[in-house]
């Protein structure tokens, strides 16, 4: 079997208040990424982006992203990312950056390791909770992430642990 | 496995920004990093900065992600060094610095950093055309000592113009050294300037790194940087001096003497038995000589 091969980058939108996140979209994010390979590489790096680049997943709670490059120059495309300074979106600047945490075949293979890497985020807010009944929520959150079955809906341990942090 | 370091992070009296530059960068994923202190002698009045307890600027270190540790945070200071008489060798104020960089502004001054200066880390200017060409023999030389060329990101990150600069240097650099010896680091003055490692690693690859240089310019040559540091305190890594506290009724200015005294020797003989001159009373050590 031959497929069209990419990458697929999870990155994630550092912001400094949190509350800009809620703000993002998709159209904003796939954006900026456009305009920032456009002023890093020129026109070259613009016809390769609209190739196939796309916005396959955004979380806006915790700035999850999942951008999906063609596999032939992702490493160029990529290296546009860090000039990404600030994302426009519904008329206004959020002063961000995007921070790549994985690079992965396949979608799969990323959803595995965010919900691996949330249930890390889990685990580091443990020892910052203020009450026991909070705690009690942040672990019985751990014990429902741990084994990765399909049965639940996976993304939802990112938007909780966003819960927790309020 | 490698753990990421960034070796400049900017100081700056805010406390609530330096905080902030050390929750990002441990959320990033950095396990150790390096305030740095800018020092340019050419500027009126100007004192070699004297380094801030970290338990001054921030109140508890934030644990590093994917690591159960704290942040591992340095002192470094660069020296911008335009005339030969800016670097003073040896200077007393230098030795409470974790690490110590210059930053030359023309051939020969660039020339004796790598072959001379004892130091651990050479800066190359990002914010302006490079004012010489690099040569293949200070390069080699430096490389031969342990000396890493550093060339810091966040420039690039602000300004189109500076973008075209750093992209330059690096290259024309990683074009002498063939990728030896190079770090990269942020020299941010705002959290939101930090970048995480990949991303950084990737950058490399615009500099001319190939992919395991730029991996290894944020990781083990930053690590090999802060071994070169020590060794810089210590004498070959060997033997380490420090003023006892218990010791200080009887004659300290003696002992302090004494203990240089050896160190000189042992350096001079290329003796490297180890020996411990820290913690052997001062009757058993006169001995030892």
């Amino acid at each position: 079997m031959v497929r069209v091969k990419s990458r697929y980058l999870l990155c994630e939108v550092n912001v400094s208040e949190s509350r800009d996140l809620l703000l993002l979209d998709d159209r904003a994010v796939a954006g900026a990424v456009r305009s920032a390979v456009a002023r890093m590489h020129g026109d070259y790096g613009a016809a390769l982006c609209s190739i196939r680049l796309s916005v396959k997943y955004l979380n806006v709670h915790n700035g999850m992203v999942f951008l999906r490059f063609p596999k032939s120059c992702y490493q160029l495309l990529w290296s546009a990312l860090p000039f990404i300074t600030n994302i426009e979106s519904r008329g206004q600047q959020i002063p961000c950056f995007l921070n790549c945490l994985h690079v992965g075949g396949t979608i799969r293979t990323c959803q595995k390791f965010l919900i691996r890497y949330n249930t890390q985020q889990l685990q580091r807010i443990l020892p910052k909770c203020k009450n026991a009944a909070e705690k009690d929520q942040v672990c019985q959150e751990i014990l429902n992430c741990l084994p990765t079955r399909g049965s639940k809906p996976t993304y939802e341990g990112g938007s909780e642990f966003e819960d927790e942090r309020e | 496995m490698a753990v990421f370091m960034d070796l400049n992070l900017m100081f700056s009296a805010d406390r609530t920004r330096i905080s902030k530059l050390l929750e990002t960068a441990a959320h990033l994923g950095f396990s150790t990093v390096a305030i740095n202190y800018m020092f340019e002698p050419t500027l009126p009045l100007q004192e070699i900065p004297v380094p801030k307890p970290i338990n001054e600027l921030i109140d508890q270190l934030p644990v590093v992600q994917g690591r159960s540790r704290p942040i591992r945070v340095l002192n470094r200071l660069t020296v911008v060094v335009s005339d030969p008489s800016h670097y003073r060798p040896n200077a007393p104020e230098y030795r409470r610095f974790d690490l110590l960089a210059v930053q030359p502004t023309s051939e020969k001054l660039f020339h004796a950093a790598c072959m001379l200066y004892d130091i651990d880390i050479i800066c190359i200017s990002v914010t302006e055309k490079l004012p010489f060409f690099f040569k293949r023999a200070p390069i080699n030389g430096a490389i031969d000592r342990g000396v890493m060329f550093e060339v810091s990101y966040s420039a690039a990150i602000r300004d189109s113009t500076m973008r075209r600069y750093t992209i330059a240097n690096a290259a024309s650099l990683t074009d002498s050294c063939k990728g030896k010896n190079v770090i990269l680091s942020s020299a941010a003055e705002k959290a939101l300037e930090l970048r995480g490692p990949y991303d950084i690693t990737n950058l490399g690859l615009l500099f001319g790194l190939s992919d395991g240089d730029a991996k290894e310019a944020v990781s083990s040559t930053c690590r090999a940087a802060l071994l070169h540091a020590e060794t810089r305190k210590t004498a070959s890594g060997i033997v380490y001096t420090a003023r006892s506290q218990q010791e200080a009724p009887s004659d300290p200015p003696e002992g302090q003497f004494w203990c240089r005294s050896e160190l000189s020797i042992r350096v001079s003989d290329k003796n490297v038995t180890s020996t411990c001159a820290g913690d052997t009373p001062a009757a058993k050590r006169v001995k030892t000589t």
